[in-house]
């Protein structure tokens, strides 16, 4: 599972340079033969980028080794808080002056 | 009235020092900086009804709220802009409502139709990463301290732009058929559109005052190629033509048609054929603007005489 968090970790949030995953988006990822499955929340239940964040993710997992399929499962509890971004992704968003 | 005279504020902005007032400028600095935020502030308004015309092409709900999500950033980054040149004593009144649309100072480019949804996020590649690219350099090396704080929330904008851009570019060209072509299509008359949007080449300008005055850092040439330098690999990478490459020898990116040349508007073609022009053909071509420039330009400001209007009857 390390290979496909790794891979996550190259997927970025359509405007700050956080890694999705340092934001807290990503709650689960499985893999079952050459299909993975990923639990995904977003920050807002209208966020504006969903289609955007989910082709970037289908995109990046499908350049993997052996993984023919993508299935993203929307979790919407519990639901996103700041309190999910991660030391590094908060450091970040500090550096572009947004309160984290 | 500005303590320092031209040439000791020049040697000082070279050195480092920001402006934070109009109080500080001199006449020639404020008249270089009232330029260059008009060009911006009228760039990124009439960006919003074109990217508007195309972005009722959207293929699904979500898509669309993306991209009016991006039209509601460069209303944004058009009122930063007026907002710093009211500092400077001008009329937002005036610019916005008062102009002759042809006296809009945005590129040609954003006079012509969009008119798909391929248009539109090749707009987002090729648009908003020359916007990025020329934003880029005016927050690395402005010397008015107000402008280059506003840019931080800009240019983080501008880069979602561009990478929904490249996202759908890519999703189209793994589509295939139909979708691929479409996208090859708009990359046919919107990368020589770009190309020219960073004006003159350097070995004919040989002076600029926004360079003096440290309002940007690069010469044109130098960000022409800062822009080719991403959009040429973005085109590869996807497999789509572009009309230039890397030269290996020089790391330079050159031009695989006569630069500049004819456009013709209504076919949205560019005439290769017909050879080089001059510059001054071009700034003819600029000055008479392009097909959608009064619709675009009414289209933002229809409804101000009638409601203001209205207010005033209250």
């Amino acid at each position: 599972m390390a290979g496909l968090w790794a891979a996550l970790r190259d997927v970025m949030d359509p405007e700050f340079p956080i890694t999705i995953v340092d934001l807290g988006l990503i709650y689960d990822v499985r893999r079952r033969g050459d299909v993975v499955e990923v639990d995904l929340t977003f920050t807002a239940t209208a966020c504006p980028c969903m289609d955007f964040i989910r082709e970037d993710i289908r995109e990046r997992l499908l350049r993997e080794d052996g993984v023919g399929e993508v299935r993203i499962l929307e979790v919407w509890s519990p639901p996103w808080t700041r309190a999910r971004i991660s030391a590094e992704g908060r450091a970040v968003l500090r550096k572009h002056g947004v309160a984290a | 009235m500005s303590p320092f005279n031209d040439d000791e504020l020049k040697q000082k902005v070279r050195e480092g020092f920001l402006l934070e007032s109009p109080d500080e400028m001199t006449e020639g600095y404020r008249k270089a900086i009232v330029t260059q935020l008009t060009v911006q502030g009228d760039t990124e308004l009439i960006s919003a009804p074109a990217y508007w015309m195309a972005a009722r092409d959207a293929p699904s709900n979500n898509t669309q709220v993306t991209v009016v999500a991006i039209i509601q950033d460069e209303l944004a980054h058009a009122n930063i802009a007026y907002r710093l040149l009211e500092d400077m004593g001008v009329s937002r009144e005036k610019l916005v409502y008062e102009r002759e649309p042809a006296q809009f100072k945005h590129p040609y480019g954003f006079d012509q139709p969009l008119e798909n949804w391929a248009e539109m996020v090749v707009a987002n590649g090729f648009f908003d990463r020359a916007g990025y690219t020329l934003l880029s350099d005016v927050f690395s090396n402005t010397s008015y301290g107000p402008l280059k704080r506003a840019l931080v929330k800009v240019d983080l904008e501008e880069n979602f732009h561009l990478r929904h851009g490249e996202n759908w570019m890519r999703r189209l060209s793994k589509a295939g058929g139909e979708a691929r072509a479409k996208v090859q299509r708009a990359i046919d008359w919107m990368f020589p559109m770009t190309v020219e949007w960073f004006g003159l080449p350097d070995d004919r300008k040989r002076h600029s005052d926004q360079l003096d005055y440290r309002l940007k850092g690069l010469t044109n040439d130098q960000l022409r190629q800062e822009w080719m330098s991403h959009t040429v690999a973005l085109c590869k990478r996807n497999g789509f033509r572009a009309p230039a490459h890397r030269d290996d020898a020089t790391g330079r990116y050159v031009l695989e048609y006569p630069f500049p040349c004819r456009y013709d508007a209504a076919a949205k073609r560019w005439l290769f054929d017909e050879g080089e022009i001059t510059w001054d053909e071009v700034f003819d071509r600029w000055k008479a603007r392009g097909p959608m420039n009064e619709r675009y330009v009414e289209s933002i400001r229809r409804s101000h005489a009638s409601v203001s209007r209205l207010l005033g009857a209250a």
